[in-house]
């Protein structure tokens, strides 16, 4: 990388930032905006947060000579998803004094919170604090949250497996003091070299780094759509280390062929300990270094590997390391989804999987879920899981307790309300969308659970309700609800109007393709009805309904 | 009658002029005489009167530029005036004035100024006698309310009861009060000159002229937004208003009569009984009973002063109380339609309502902006709303609006080159808008300092996005805002001030002038206090000091306030 080229605009403001400080310190004592400068803007994704405002509000409050309703989306480290008790009480708490109240699970098994207006940034980070949680690292050029499949074979190999994600989180984190300075109003540092950062040095990542663990032989992380996969390999309840999988991403942008979602490759194997870690920091340090820093939509490391080609980026990665990745082993990973209900776990302790219709812990009309999960809480007898399909585990509940859980549960009418959930209803994952993101070209969560009431009943007409298809729906190509990597995608093009994507395996191997372009919900309806009738009838014996239309649809 | 040598030159001037020049010189000679003449009239004052005391008691400051300007008028007679406002006048010195002149507004429901409150209530107490006193009062008013120069008709007949001569019969003023107000102290001078010792006796004021500066203007309504978000506990109006042919000032208000709700009229006339369409003489005009019920009089919360009216004419016993016209009809119904329309007669005219206006003259031609807050208030447990701002809220785009522009010459902007400080929370906004975009359009190169604030900034931080661009473009070189319910603790304008206290007194000493606009009671007076302790403590003064200092900033015109 000796040619000098223009640098994205994004590069130097990382660069310049001071360790991430930027002005954020002076953004915030602005009095006459809720908004922070451009700059601290992309400089506050690596604290963790989003600078979002309702895009419904604009129109009416540029009438009233008030600007854009300003406010923060906050979103927590949580490597593997795990909370205490004590921890959700806090959340719980934050959530309902400093934003919009809504606890949102995403598909990175971590939560976010919406509405924080800029005045209650401090605060709430304090609070987290107190409750030993941070936002760092969250967003922005980074490597984000790590996730860590939410089902264990084994106990005493998933805290094991649970503890990599810890570890590679702390491993990955940023040196900068910036986020003790500027929200916790640690004392500035004068030494700056205690802030030396081997890995990120000055200017960061090159675009977002996802990395995601999977045990198999349920790919409930969708372990494939990450930048570095790490698949779980065990033997005899012994974990002997992690295949890796690299240049998954399923981001793209609508109209630009350069763009494309991507599942990772499957390079090799590294053994459990330090050679894992030391790969996969390895691996941070060649995208850094070879990674497109010019335009950020050829940025993600999946283009990286396509340009430079997998083995040469392999070669890379093996002359940093000094040693050289061994032959991939055999996995195979048979399911891609949540298992509801009680389950006992290796342990002997329980977990209850609860559907949380896309993620958002609410109360809203009869469901009080989010009254009812603080009152499981307060028992202190559980801990809380989250998983990348957005619901919610309680979990660690010793056999003596489970009936008093159990019954929280059949008080609040959560085990009926996840038994009575529908198959594709269960399944279904989609994003924020309007009217808080910047992206959107389409709703998302606010229209996908009406959508799949209409679905339910075409399903019922041929008998198909049992069916556990996978649909994902996104304002946008970029990807966060997962759509390409589902068995019905809808990807939002403009408002109440999707492509229809079909042909994603249920395992997640498979991408879907496009199948129809900027369809209305009559449409969409339609096109469903008659490809339920034709799957209804050409399926071949316990073929999925991805298998099928990719069968059907595109292999010919 | 010349002395020698000046006769010489004028005889030799005589003789060496022609006929021609002699007729010039004559016509010349008359024109002095005639200006001499005009000045000569003015009377020297008796001899022994050398003393009198001017008093004002003032709200808007009209009252005491009137009264300072009569106090260097009378020294010009020869006579010293003693100047002094009525809240500083010690109310015993009363029995021992011998000329004393008052010169009084008129506020609200007949009350006179707030500075002029003790006077008010002393001069209505018995049990002293004011034999020696020879005075006459200058009222100050509004013709549009019904108690027209109140306080000052009060104050002058009980000035009388208690034994005091007049000088000058009492001198009502409407709001264009300059000329009359001049005439009054001209007649109040000749008395004091005239030979005789007559006194006049109790006069009727010479009759109103018309007023000619209040001008009624239809305006029609461009523009009308409620400015706070939807979950803000309040509503205020942003109301532009087209008239090309307006003429007013940045600092000055508009004055606007609030209309009855339809509703309720027609629900009056339906218990009447009454031919709606029917006209009636009501004061000078013939009007129709509608028009008359909708848009001229009166209906809500009378006063007891018509109740009592009412009573007479219905011909029964009704406990003095204030109370809606619809709920006395309800209670003691007139007879029949004649006597309702006695009633009618007797109501009195809906008094105006006065609003800063928040645009400016050269930023804004032809458009006169107000800024209204819908006054909401509680009483016994029920949601009530202020009448004229509930008329301003129901107002919609394209609705014609009568007004007239009610000067305010002391809250003027200074020189364009002079730094202001404006502190107007809520409201108070609204002529420090007029200020800055005038200052925006003129291109004044004063500094520009404002404090604003309101309970939340989401939603009540008023004109938020004009203000973002003033400071963008460095029109506003410094804005501070407090907004009261963020935060656990109240944060209120004056602690924002308190907190810049230093660059504050800085500004103050460099010669900025000052402006407060809003709520009287309690952000005026903590502002003041709060300045205070600014002089005090960043100015590093006594007490005693920052009081002067305040004071001097006063009597300077660099602390100027328009509170409500």
């Amino acid at each position: 990388m000796s040619e000098i080229k223009d640098l994205s605009a994004l590069e130097k403001v990382k660069v310049v930032s001071n360790g991430l400080r930027g002005t954020i310190a002076e953004s915030l004592t602005d009095e006459l905006t809720g908004a922070i400068r451009e700059d601290d803007q992309a400089l506050l994704k690596f604290h963790g947060m989003y600078q979002q405002d309702d895009r419904d509000r604009r129109e009416e409050r540029a009438q009233k000579k008030l600007e854009r309703l300003f406010s923060f989306m906050i979103r927590l480290r949580l490597p593997g998803g795990f909370l205490s008790a004590d921890q959700w009480i806090a959340l719980h708490e934050i959530a309902g004094k400093n934003t919009t109240g809504v606890i949102k699970i995403t598909t990175r098994q971590t939560v976010q919170l919406h509405g924080m207006l800029k005045s209650k940034i401090k605060p709430t980070i304090k609070a987290f604090h107190l409750a030993h949680l941070d936002s760092i690292a969250t967003c922005g050029d980074i490597n984000r949250n790590v996730t860590c499949s939410s089902y264990p074979t084994d106990l005493s190999v998933h805290e094991e497996i649970s503890s990599y994600a810890d570890k590679i989180s702390t491993l990955l984190k940023p040196k900068t003091r910036a986020y003790y300075e500027i929200w916790l109003d640690e004392e500035k540092i004068l030494d700056k070299k205690s802030e030396e950062d081997p890995l990120y040095l000055d200017a960061y990542l090159p675009r977002k780094f996802k990395i995601g663990i999977g045990i198999p032989p349920n790919n409930d992380t969708d372990v494939f759509i990450n930048d570095l996969g790490l698949i779980a390999i065990v033997e005899d309840n012994k974990l002997l280390g992690f295949n890796f999988a690299i240049g998954g991403g399923l981001a793209s942008t609508h109209g630009n062929p350069e763009t494309y979602a991507r599942l990772g490759s499957v390079i090799g194997f590294v053994e459990a300990g330090e050679k894992t870690f030391k790969a996969i920091y390895e691996v941070l340090t060649v995208q850094r270094d070879f990674g497109n820093r010019e335009d950020r939509k050829q940025a993600r490391l999946k283009y990286t590997v396509d340009r430079m080609g997998v083995q040469k980026f392999k070669e890379e990665v093996e002359k940093r390391t000094g040693f050289t990745f061994e032959e991939t082993k055999p996995f195979a990973f048979t399911e891609r989804a949540d298992e509801y209900g009680w389950k006992k776990n290796p342990s002997g302790n329980w977990d209850y999987t609860l559907f949380v219709e896309n993620g958002r812990v609410l109360d809203e009309g009869e469901l009080l879920l989010k009254s009812s999960l603080l009152e499981i809480a307060k028992t202190g007898k559980v801990s809380f899981r989250f998983t990348v399909n957005q619901n919610l585990i309680i979990t660690e509940v010793k056999e003596k307790d489970k009936s008093a859980i159990n019954d929280i549960l059949e008080k609040f009418k959560l085990i009926e309300h996840t038994n009575i959930t529908s198959a594709i209803r269960k399944n279904s994952i989609a994003c924020v969308a309007l009217p808080t993101c910047p992206l959107a070209l389409a709703e998302s969560q606010r229209y996908l659970p009406s959508l799949i009431t209409k679905i339910e009943a075409l399903l019922e007409k041929y008998n198909l309700e049992n069916e556990n298809i996978i649909t994902r729906m996104t304002g946008c190509p970029n990807g966060c609800g997962r759509s390409p990597a589902a068995e019905i995608g809808f990807i939002g093009t403009a408002l109440e109007k999707y492509n229809l994507h079909l042909g994603g395996d249920h395992e997640g191997y498979r991408l879907n393709k496009l199948y129809k372009e900027s369809l209305g919900e009559t449409e969409i309806l339609s096109e469903l009805d008659e490809l339920f009738a034709d799957f209804k009838k050409g399926r071949k014996k316990k073929e999925s309904f991805g298998d099928f239309t990719h069968r059907t649809k595109f292999e010919n | 009658m010349l002395v020698e040598q000046k006769l010489n030159t004028l005889l030799e001037l005589i003789n060496t002029s022609t006929n021609d020049e002699l007729i010039w010189i004559n016509g010349y000679l008359n024109g002095i005489l005639a200006k001499q003449t005009q000045k000569e009239i003015q009377p020297e004052v008796k001899k022994g009167i050398n003393k009198i005391t001017i008093t004002y008691g003032t709200e808007t400051g009209n009252s005491k530029k009137l009264a300072t300007g009569f106090a260097a008028k009378a020294k010009k007679h020869g006579v010293h005036a003693k100047l002094q406002s009525l809240d500083q006048y010690r109310l015993n010195d009363l029995t021992k004035e011998e000329y004393f002149l008052a010169i009084i507004s008129t506020h609200g429901d007949g009350e006179p100024p707030a500075a002029a409150k003790k006077f008010y209530d002393h001069v209505h107490q018995n049990g002293f006698k004011l034999s020696k006193l020879k005075y006459s009062v200058l009222a100050l008013g509004d013709t549009s309310y019904p108690l027209f120069c109140k306080a000052g008709e009060d104050v002058d007949e009980q000035l009388n009861k208690l034994g005091g001569n007049r000088i000058a019969a009492l001198q009502k003023c409407d709001i264009d009060f300059e000329t009359e107000a001049d005439e009054w102290f001209d007649r109040v001078i000749n008395s004091l000159s005239e030979s005789t010792q007559s006194v006049p006796q109790s006069v009727v004021a010479p009759a109103l002229r018309k007023s000619p500066g209040k001008k009624i203007y239809t305006g029609k309504i461009l523009t009308h937004i409620n400015l706070n978000d939807f979950d803000s506990s309040k509503q205020t109006f942003h109301i532009e208003i087209e008239s090309e042919e307006v003429q007013y000032q940045p600092g000055d208000s508009i004055g606007i009569i609030p209309e009855n709700k339809k509703e309720l009229v027609e629900k009056i006339i339906a218990l009447t009984g009454i031919d709606a369409e029917k006209n009636i003489h009501y004061k000078d005009e013939l009007i129709s009973v509608y028009d008359l019920l909708h848009k001229k009089l009166n209906i809500l919360n009378l006063p007891e002063r018509v109740v009592k009216k009412y009573a007479a004419i219905i011909q029964q016993e009704i406990p003095a109380t204030k109370i809606d016209l619809i709920d006395l009809l309800k209670i003691y119904p007139a007879k029949d339609e004649e006597q309702f329309t006695e009633v009618l007669k007797q109501m009195e005219a809906t008094a105006p309502r006065l609003y800063s206006i928040s645009s400016s003259p050269e930023m804004h031609p032809g458009e006169v902006h107000i800024t209204v807050a819908k006054n909401c208030f509680s009483v016994n447990g029920e949601v009530k709303y202020g009448h004229a701002s509930e008329f301003l809220s129901f107002l919609n785009e394209d609705n014609e609006l009568r007004f007239y522009v009610h000067p305010n010459n002391q809250f003027r902007l200074p020189g364009e080159d002079k730094n202001v400080i404006m502190i107007g929370p809520g409201t108070g906004i609204a002529p420090f808008r007029s200020f800055i975009a005038e200052r925006d359009a003129t291109g004044a190169s004063g500094k520009n300092w404002l404090f604003f604030g309101d309970q939340h900034f989401t939603s009540d931080f008023l004109y938020q996005m004009e203000i973002q661009n003033w400071v963008e473009t460095n029109l506003l070189t410094k804005v501070d805002t407090a907004f009261s319910r963020d935060q656990e603790e109240k944060i209120y304008v004056q602690h924002k001030m308190l907190q810049k206290g230093s660059e504050f007194f800085e500004w103050l000493h460099a010669g900025s002038f000052v402006y407060v606009c809003g709520a009287k009671d309690p952000m005026s007076v903590d502002v003041e206090k709060t300045i205070l302790k600014i002089i005090e403590e960043f100015g590093e003064r006594s007490k005693e000091e920052a009081e002067k200092y305040l004071f001097d900033l006063k009597e300077e015109g660099r602390y100027i306030t328009d509170v409500y």
